[in-house]
């Protein structure tokens, strides 16, 4: 590749991958070895699956003569997070055959897999495509899964709203049969690879994601995403949506020129198919052509857009739609956590949202959420719905039908299960993590809920139980749990320890700022004490904990 | 040509000798000469004895065949014309007309005929044949650390003279170190065919090397520096890869196995001290070994797999009726059929067999790990009894060895599983415990950096907890070290995979090989395996050989006689 010297190893993997294909094919016959080629674990990304090992296992296994504990991460495209109830029923087998068994509800309204060994890829890929459901680009330099506010009953034109999740999804798709060809055997239909007129043979210079918010719920954190859409709703009409990009948490331990950054609103555009789809488009080939390439760590479109400036970002777009942004229209979000309960849509159908701990679903002796929920997805009276807070939401049922779900939702304590759960806890969110995360420094979704215990007896202390105050936790900076916009934020810097952020807002229009360094769990619970006394002391009436504490301590 | 001085000695000595012992020296003399392979000059060598035998022979590792090609040598030498034969190829037809028959034959298992003499031994034993016209001899290999010593040769012997064959040679029965016993044994034989009178009392060795150590075998004291169980968590199995340290250096060759005897585990003793009140530390002389009562149940004797015969002796000294075939161990027979008191028990200590050593093909390489270090990989070996689950009591105690536990160990060699010149190809197929002699071959090849190619077939139930050494095989494929690495995970997909079956995937590219003259080994459980695979090598030789059954058969036969497939299977 010297004509191309400075880019990125993994540019010059996917250029020589003919349309992400690499050598896959050869590496699933490697049955000597549980991992693929080197240079495919960057093209599984693009077929929606992250090659991993039990990092808990490495020293025993390493003992034994036995290569680490390969397994697979895989993760399914669906666009604003819907599965109908026969998709759960597949999914719920597929976790049983291939995977550890649990069901991952992700932060991007999706469902992660994980331990799915190399010789049982194709047949969970083949349960899921006759499920009509597929795993495309959901990693990658691509477009990522697109999120979109999940509760229906949040306005009357949720549906029309909703849609644009899935034609982006589409527009975005990369081009190649190579999922088909690789994983279900479908036939290479010619030796050229596909033409893809947005992706082209380099893809993005790194991941990117869409987010589409409906106001005045902004659950999905719309700003954390590369490129935005927040709907404009006005007496029930939609008029079109305020369209910006830039945002994204990821930062990394002492490297300056890294940082989490929350979009930036560039405009509005009327509520026209055709002009929203060209616009987001070109929001991306805008980063496609002027991203880093060479510096993965400076490839998000956040530090594009930063290089370039704001107004010659719009300005770049614009002339490539060949329409200009309207000036953005006002909006107002009140909230971002998830209604739990029951709601009522404006078609007067209901939705029940399930409090799911950090989105695993899975039957422990607390509570058997797994086998639940299997059978009301056996009834086939509602969807299943996921939300960006890794809950759930049974949706769309109808009046006659809710008797007989909520009759299972108490036989399997769910509902006293949504309902127990503390005000804390309810609206807090662990990444992953340990063991399966390869870059995780310290643990997240299996400590948080262990932790969050230890904290609520300081809550009722301070007397802030019912505080709807947003914790998050994350294993690493990278904020895949989106710790750098809560109001609490642990970001792990080793094995047990935590930097503690505060001063983020409610409503995730703020960032909060590191206040103190790797924190072991003794500190953490001290330093919190401390800090909610004084708050309780000093806060002004209604004042939530992040606005407080950014008055009182960051600025 | 012999100086006046030796010729008065000679004359002075045969003076002194029967006519009987006369005829003995003249073969002895032979013999000797003989033995010089040949470098005696034509002058000197003694009318030929113009008479024809058959020596068969057979064989488990492959040291009777040796040792009758051997003798067979000599005997011609001395103008004897020799029918050599296996037992697996000699027609029993010619059973009846055979008027010189010799036998050289080993014990294996408990007691029992090789594999490849099971269906002469039967034969002789079911079939009434009238065997008058033979004069026959046998000689029986074994080694005396085993219950029942030579038991195969003992058998063949009595049963030709049941049957009217004529001996004309005492039993011989060989130890370990057999080669000069045996050279003696053909002068025997080449002295009784010399003189005309049926038969000829065998004379005895020369008397200085007749006290021996028993078995004769070479003892090394080791201590366990490393012992890991290689299957994972989740696993039907426990296979410990076991790496020993001794202070003097080991001799021994790639394909030679580790033998120790395994001490009893002490509940098993607790539990026969309690049932019978004996007093541990009471001296007691039994027929091989004297000790306390203690020493000989925790290291001596055979407790927990009695043979049969000790069973039935069991019963006539308790009284009880104990069934027949059954194979108690010694505290279930003491529970279910009491001992009267101590000393009937005493009586019991003396008919208890010695308990046999265990074998393990070694797993480590000279060169590659130095010669004060050698590796074992042993399978715990769990069987139930009556519903209630037992362990084997080497491969429990090996599981358990504590860290730094010194034991004592010998070498058994195994010549006939050797590594060929290094520019040969070869091919292994080591499913299960089987990979151990090959982890010494790869081990071997890849430090002396061998040219030839090598080639392993391995499998167990899982790929994931089972894949024994796998990343020392991933490394050597790396490094070319392996050419080829085929793998069979039985329990991984719905239908079972075994590795005879990758071996006929690979049906055209094996016979390739050993077209081009590689070496083919097998090593691990008798059962099932080793029969499968040869089915199926039949099986590639007619697909890709284009060969009948029997040529295909014929074919694996002539890789066995040129000792280009050979077993290590148990
Ligand atoms: C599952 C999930 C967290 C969760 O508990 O739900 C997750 C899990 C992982 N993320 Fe993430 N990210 C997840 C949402 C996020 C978010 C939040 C969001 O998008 O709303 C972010 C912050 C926003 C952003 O993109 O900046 C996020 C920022 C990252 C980053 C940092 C990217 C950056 O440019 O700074 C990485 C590391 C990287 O890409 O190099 C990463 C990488 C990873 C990997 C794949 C680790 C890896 O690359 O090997 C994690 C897999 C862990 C595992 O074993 O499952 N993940 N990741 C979320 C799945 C989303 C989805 O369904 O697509
Ligand atoms: C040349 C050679 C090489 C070998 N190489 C290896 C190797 O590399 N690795 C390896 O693991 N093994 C190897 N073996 C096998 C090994 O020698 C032992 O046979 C094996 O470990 C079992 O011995 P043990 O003392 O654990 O079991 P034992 O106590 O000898 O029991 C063996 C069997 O006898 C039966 N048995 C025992 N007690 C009773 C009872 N009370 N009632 C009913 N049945 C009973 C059971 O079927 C049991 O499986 C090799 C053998 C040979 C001959
Ligand atoms: C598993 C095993 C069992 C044996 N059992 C006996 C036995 O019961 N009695 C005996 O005298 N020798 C026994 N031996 C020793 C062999 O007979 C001895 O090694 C002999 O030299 C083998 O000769 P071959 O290579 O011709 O088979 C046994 C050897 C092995 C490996
Ligand atoms: S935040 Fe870090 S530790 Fe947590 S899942 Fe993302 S990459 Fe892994």
């Amino acid at each position: 590749m010297s004509e191309l010297p400075n880019l990125s190893s993994t540019e010059k993997i996917k250029i020589a991958s003919n349309g992400l294909r690499g050598t896959l094919k050869e590496s699933l016959l490697d049955n000597y070895t549980g991992a693929v080629r080197e240079d495919d674990t960057s093209l599984t990304k693009f077929h929606g699956m992250y090659q991993q090992d039990d990092r808990d296992r490495r020293e025993e296994r390493s003992a034994k003569k036995l290569e680490w504990l390969y397994a697979f991460m895989l993760r399914l495209r669906l666009p604003g997070g819907l599965l109908t109830p026969q998709q759960w029923l597949t999914l719920h087998h597929v976790a049983g055959e291939h995977t550890t068994g649990v069901i991952k509800i992700t932060t991007r309204q999706t469902i992660q897999l994980h331990g799915i060994l190399k010789s049982h890829i194709k047949p969970t890929m083949q349960s899921f495509n006759t499920a009509g459901l597929d795993s495309i680009a959901t990693c990658g330099d691509v477009n990522r899964n697109v999120c979109c506010t999940s509760n229906p009953a949040e306005s009357p034109v949720y549906d029309e709203v909703f849609q644009y999740a899935a034609k982006i999804s589409e527009m975005a798709k990369p081009k190649t049969r190579a999922w088909y060809e690789i994983w279900l055997d479908e036939e290479k239909l010619s030796e050229k690879t596909e033409e893809d007129p947005l992706y082209k043979d380099r893809y993005l210079p790194r991941k990117l994601k869409v987010g589409i918010a409906i106001p005045p719920n902004n659950d999905v954190d719309i700003l954390i995403n590369d490129v935005v859409l927040i709907a404009i709703i006005e007496n029930d009409k939609l008029l079109g949506f305020n369209i910006g990009a830039g945002g994204g948490l990821g930062s990394t331990h002492g490297n300056p020129n890294t940082y989490p950054r929350l979009a930036s609103v560039m405009g509005f555009v009327e509520n026209d198919e055709q002009k929203i789809l060209k616009a987001v488009y070109e929001f991306i080939t805008v980063q496609r052509d002027f991203g880093n390439r060479s510096d993965r760590k400076q490839a998000r479109l956040k530090y594009t857009i930063d290089k370039m400036g704001i107004d010659k970002y719009r300005e770049e777009v614009e002339k490539r739609c060949g329409f200009k942004l309207e000036p953005a229209r006002p909006f107002e979000f009140t909230q971002r956590q998830d209604r739990y309960g029951w709601v009522q849509d404006y078609k007067g159908n209901w939705h029940y949202t399930v409090f799911v701990e950090n989105g695993r679903v899975l039957d422990d002796e607390k509570i058997k959420l797994k086998e639940g929920l299997y059978k009301i997805a056996e009834l086939g009276k509602c969807n299943f719905h996921f939300t960006t807070n890794q809950n759930l939401i049974l949706a769309d049922i109808q009046n006659e039908d809710r008797p007989s779900v909520e009759a299972l939702l108490n036989q399997y304590g769910i509902i006293e299960h949504t309902e127990n759960a503390g005000a804390l806890r309810k609206n807090a969110i662990a990444c992953v993590a340990l063991n399966t995360c390869g870059l995780a420094l310290a643990e997240a979704q299996r400590y948080l809920p262990t932790l969050i215990s230890k904290i609520e007896p300081l809550l009722q202390k301070h007397n802030m139980e019912n505080d709807d105050i947003v914790l998050r936790m994350t294993g690493c900076p990278n904020g895949c749990g989106r710790s750098p916009n809560a109001e609490i934020g642990f970001v792990g810097t080793a094995y047990g320890k935590y930097n503690l952020h505060i001063g983020g807002d409610r409503l995730g229009l703020r960032l909060n700022t590191k206040f103190k360094d790797s924190l072991d769990e003794g500190q953490i619970l001290a330093t919190l004490d401390e800090l909610f006394g004084v708050y309780q002391q000093e806060k002004k009436e209604n004042e939530s904990f992040g606005d407080f504490s950014y008055r009182k301590w960051i600025l | 040509m012999l100086s006046e001085e030796k010729l008065q000695k000679i004359k002075d000595f045969t003076f002194t000798l029967s006519r009987e012992e006369l005829i003995w020296l003249n073969g002895y003399i032979a013999g000797q000469a003989g033995a010089l392979q040949g470098s005696v000059s034509a002058g000197t060598i003694p009318p030929p004895i113009n008479k024809k035998i058959t020596l068969v022979y057979g064989t488990e590792t492959g040291n009777a065949k040796k040792l009758a090609t051997q003798l067979a040598g000599i005997a011609k030498k001395k103008g004897v014309t020799v029918k050599l034969a296996g037992l697996d190829q000699y027609r029993f037809s010619d059973l009846l007309k055979e008027e010189y028959f010799f036998v050289v034959i080993s014990t294996q298992g408990e007691g029992e005929p090789p594999i490849l003499a099971k269906k002469f031994y039967d034969h002789i034993h079911e079939a009434h044949l009238d065997l008058k016209k033979m004069k026959f001899g046998v000689l029986a290999l074994g080694d005396s650390s085993y219950a029942q010593f030579c038991k195969t040769g003992e058998d063949t012997d009595a049963r030709l003279e049941a049957l009217g064959a004529q001996r004309i040679l005492p039993l011989k029965r060989c130890d370990v170190d057999y080669e000069e016993d045996a050279l003696h044994w053909i002068d025997n034989v080449v002295a009784a065919l010399q003189t005309n009178v049926g038969s000829v009392p065998s004379i005895a060795r020369p008397a200085a090397t007749e006290e021996k150590k028993p078995g004769g075998k070479k003892y090394y004291r080791g201590s366990v520096v490393s012992s890991v169980n290689l299957n994972d968590r989740g696993s039907n199995k426990e296979t410990y890869h076991i790496e020993i340290s001794t202070d003097e250096e080991i001799e021994y060759l790639p394909g030679d196995a580790l033998g120790v005897i395994p001490p009893n585990c002490d509940a098993a003793v607790e539990q026969v001290l309690q049932l019978t009140g004996i007093d541990p530390k009471k001296e007691v002389k039994t027929p091989k070994v004297t000790a306390s009562v203690e020493e000989l149940l925790k290291k001596h004797l055979n407790i927990l797999f009695p043979l049969k015969s000790t069973i039935k002796q069991y019963g006539t000294i308790t009284g009880h009726a104990v069934p027949e075939d059954s194979r108690l161990s010694l505290p279930d027979l003491l529970k279910k059929y009491p001992v009267k008191d101590a000393s009937m028990f005493e009586e019991v200590l003396q008919i208890l067999t010695t308990q046999a050593p265990r074998m393990y093909s070694v797993s480590s390489s000279p060169i590659s790990h130095g010669l004060n270090e050698i590796h074992i990989t042993v399978s715990k070996d769990e069987f139930y009894v009556e519903d209630e689950k037992r362990t084997g009591v080497c491969s429990e105690y090996f599981s358990t060895l504590p860290l730094d536990t010194e034991f004592e160990f010998f070498i058994q060699k195994q010549k006939h599983f050797r590594l060929p010149d290094p520019d040969k190809d070869i091919i292994m197929i080591g499913p299960g415990t089987g990979i151990a002699p090959f982890r010494s071959f790869i081990a071997e090849r890849d430090a002396s950096g061998s040219g030839g190619r090598n080639w392993l077939f391995f499998g167990e139930q899982h790929f994931v907890t089972d894949f024994l050494y796998q990343t020392e095989l991933q490394d050597y494929l790396q490094t070319g070290a392996l050419a080829n690495l085929d793998l069979a995970f039985s329990r991984d997909q719905k239908e079972k995979i075994y590795v005879q079956h990758r071996m006929k995937e690979k049906g055209a590219e094996l016979y390739q090989w050993l077209q081009n003259g590689a070496y083919m080994y097998i090593s691990g459980k008798r059962e099932p395996t080793s029969k499968d695979v040869e089915k199926t090598l039949v099986e590639i030789f007619k697909e890709h050989g284009n060969k009948t059954e029997e040529e295909a058969e014929k074919y694996l036969h002539q890789l066995a006689e040129e000792g280009r497939w050979e077993k290590d299977v148990y």
